[in-house]
């Protein structure tokens, strides 16, 4: 528990409340420098060791300043390396890693063919900040492949999105012949269930953290906007929303943690809990539009920031139709 | 402090004790008034007896002395096992019990503590007719003459008040001053002369409260709590009793009961319809985080970092999930629904789902309704101004 505290206060201090979506690659560097691209990596592969309540922890302070820089699909990726025993180069990478080399893995899914010859065609969807990546972690027909961005065959392609807070590309193969495999096609099925678990926690302790921000700052608008003679927090129809926009994320983040601590959640457990904490920040950055009113509405507020965020992470890794039809599917047994 | 093996040990032994004592078929035992009672009594009698009616009691009371992480291991273990949860005592384990132990002199804690666990039960006497959200606002008066307050209102929405044998009561002595001032807080007997009960029919067909009217009901001055005018502090150690185990325990058994929404999409042939399935699991996941929630504020009360209106938190949460559990039931149920059935006493996820979803409502208005807890997340966790005091029309 110190151990956690500890690292959310190293964060909050290296990325203060009041400046947010700092320098992507100013942020880059300070996270390599931190340790933080290695957190959950073990020790004796050179990483911090950290348990999944670190990593989370990690990602949640990064959601409060809409950090611009892809921690999370960095920490994926590196995982999906570090999980390859029969990668030989995987020491090399891991070494390249911890160094600020960036391979993601992706946030949406791929839409590939092979070949006759084993060579992969067609694109790779929700590759966040390629334009600074390596390599990509890619799910191939063959199975999970590192893929370098400089190899024959292989392109990018930024895809315009309306979040200023992150950018976001497709990597584009053709005839690519892969050749750093990390698992085969039978291993991929294990791998992509530990990969997506994590990117769900992941992404849920990004938008607690993000809604947490847009609640403080709705709350300290309310306070100084004066109308009718008084702060507009004065009003009791708009503080019990503030005070619903408040259970939301304390409920949603309450299931955060206790999936994050259960190391016997399943995916779709894990995916509800995506789903709850993105269900509750998209509901808490609406209501900071409309109580922040014309403001709200320009480019210049970050207001815009935080919705364009949630409705965002709300597609990435399955949306919220999939996965709470998933969970009810389950809970019919 | 108590270690895990230990709280461990009690959970395998409160098991033990309810896969052999635990009534079943309860509810089809629980379809009237009576029958409920009787119920309500022989449990909360084996509970006594076996030393899990009352652990937050102190430990010169037998089953008494019990940690927080104890009692809810206990909560824990008697949600799981789907017996009757204890209601009728609950006012008299909990208010009445913090209320003396508390606040009463040693002649009254003597007096009327032991005979709670002989099954003695209490009601509480606090809202009115004017006086809910806002109970400082109570008229009900006493007057002292002599050795007695003569006592002459109403009272109402007191839980189970036609069983009651004693009633914790609030009455204005005196009309000067602020409002909370003035109140005294008293003891009464609720077969003294000038005491009427009426039970409320409610519209799920239940009658869990009742109006209690008082005319020149005479109370010893014996039998007041604390000084005269100084009854809304104690008040406040009534209210402040139950310490979230309640909705823990709740929380998990509508956990239990999401069984009975499943059978209902089966029985229906709902299985592969997507939209229903959404549905579900959208319950399922809301529910899923009352839990966690409930764990949680149990938890750092546990350790002693529990925050203001973390307990508002809870009860909205839990309150919007039974809403939503009962409707969904009912929404699914369809047309069925809307013939009568038998309901069932006591329990709000019956698979009633006409009277689970009136019931639901009992949670966002009793206990401090849903729009009073809105105001203290508000301005007590989110640090929002108060509305000026004096505003008169």
């Amino acid at each position: 528990m110190i151990e956690l505290n500890e690292l959310t206060d190293a964060a909050q201090k290296a990325f203060p409340a009041e400046k947010l979506s700092p320098s992507r690659d100013e942020s880059w560097q300070l996270a390599a420098k931190m340790g933080w691209l290695m957190v959950r990596l073990p020790e004796e592969d050179g990483g911090l060791g950290f348990t999944r309540e670190a990593s989370t922890a990690l990602h949640l302070e990064m959601g409060r300043v809409l950090s611009a820089m892809p921690l999370i699909p960095a920490q994926l990726g590196l995982q999906a390396i570090a999980a390859s025993e029969s990668f030989a180069e995987r020491a090399d990478w891991l070494e390249r890693m911890a160094g600020g080399d960036y391979a993601p893995l992706p946030m949406l899914s791929a839409r590939l063919t092979e070949g006759s010859d084993g060579s992969v065609s067609g694109t790779i969807s929700g590759v966040f900040e390629a334009d600074m990546a390596v390599a990509v972690v890619a799910q191939l027909p063959s199975g999970y492949a590192l893929v370098p961005l400089d190899a024959p065959g292989v392109s990018l392609m930024e895809r315009a999105i309306w979040d200023p807070s992150r950018r976001l590309f497709d990597v584009v193969l053709d005839g690519y012949a892969p050749r750093l495999m990390l698992t085969d096609a039978a291993g991929a099925k294990a791998l992509h269930d530990r990969l997506s678990g994590e990117a769900q926690l992941a992404l849920a302790a990004d938008c607690i953290g993000a809604a947490g921000a847009a609640l403080d700052m709705t709350i300290e608008y309310m306070k100084v906007r004066r109308q009718f003679d008084r702060p507009i927090a004065l009003f009791q129809a708009l503080k019990h929303r503030a005070a619903d926009m408040k259970t939301r994320i304390v409920v949603a983040e309450a299931l955060l943690w206790k999936r994050a601590r259960d190391e016997q959640a399943s995916v779709t457990e894990l995916a509800a809990a995506k789903v709850l904490a993105a269900e509750a920040f998209r509901f808490v950055t609406e209501e900071m539009v409309q109580l922040h009113g014309g403001i709200g509405l320009t480019d210049e507020h970050p207001c815009h920031l935080f919705l364009k965020r949630a409705l965002l992470n709300l597609q990435l890794c399955g949306n919220a139709d999939l996965w709470n039809e998933r969970v009810g599917r389950q809970a019919l047994g | 402090m108590t270690d895990t093996a230990d709280l461990e040990a009690l959970r395998s032994e409160v098991r033990s004790f309810l896969q052999a004592e635990a009534p079943t078929g309860w509810r089809d035992a629980s379809r009237t008034q009576d029958d409920f009672v009787r119920t309500q009594r022989d449990w909360f009698g084996k509970l006594v007896r076996a030393g899990y009616a009352i652990p937050h009691w102190p430990a010169e009371y037998p089953g008494g002395g019990r940690s927080l992480a104890e009692q809810k291991v206990i909560y824990e273990e008697l949600a799981g096992a789907d017996c009757p949860r204890l209601l009728l005592s609950f006012v008299s384990t909990y208010h009445a019990f913090a209320t003396l132990h508390e606040c009463g002199n040693a002649e009254q804690k003597a007096r009327y503590l032991p005979k709670i666990l002989e099954g003695e039960t209490w009601c509480q006497g606090f809202s009115e007719p004017g006086a809910g959200s806002d109970l400082a606002a109570i008229k009900t008066r006493a007057e002292r003459k002599g050795d007695v307050y003569v006592i002459n209102g109403q009272k109402v929405w007191s839980t189970m008040a036609q069983f009651a044998d004693k009633c914790l009561l609030l009455a204005r002595t005196s009309s000067d001053g602020v409002k909370q001032a003035g109140i005294t807080y008293l003891l009464m007997d609720m077969k003294a002369p000038g005491v009427t009960v009426r039970p409320i029919h409610q519209i799920q067909g239940d009658e869990e409260f009742a109006e209690i009217f008082l005319d020149n009901v005479e109370i010893p001055v014996s039998e007041r709590v604390g000084e005269e005018g100084k009854g809304w502090a104690v008040a406040q150690a009534t209210l402040a009793s139950e310490r979230g185990l309640t909705l823990m325990e709740l929380s998990y058994r509508m956990r239990g009961a999401l069984g009975r929404v499943a059978k209902l999409i089966r029985e229906h042939g709902h299985e592969d319809d997507r939209g229903v399935l959404r549905d579900f699991g959208t319950l399922v996941t809301q529910v899923d985080a009352v839990c966690a929630i409930a764990d949680q504020f149990l938890d750092n009360r546990i350790n002693g970092i529990e925050r203001m209106g973390d307990a508002s938190i809870v009860k909205n949460a839990y309150s919007r999930a039974l809403r939503a559990y009962s409707a969904l039931g009912l929404r699914l149920g369809g047309m069925d629904e809307q013939y009568m059935a038998p309901i069932t006493f006591g329990d709000l996820n019956t698979g009633n789902w006409m009277a689970d979803f009136m019931n639901s409502y009992a949670w966002t208005i009793a206990g401090g309704s849903e729009e009073v807890q809105r105001n203290i997340i508000a301005e007590r966790m989110l640090d929002m101004p108060r509305e000026p005091k004096g505003w008169v029309l």
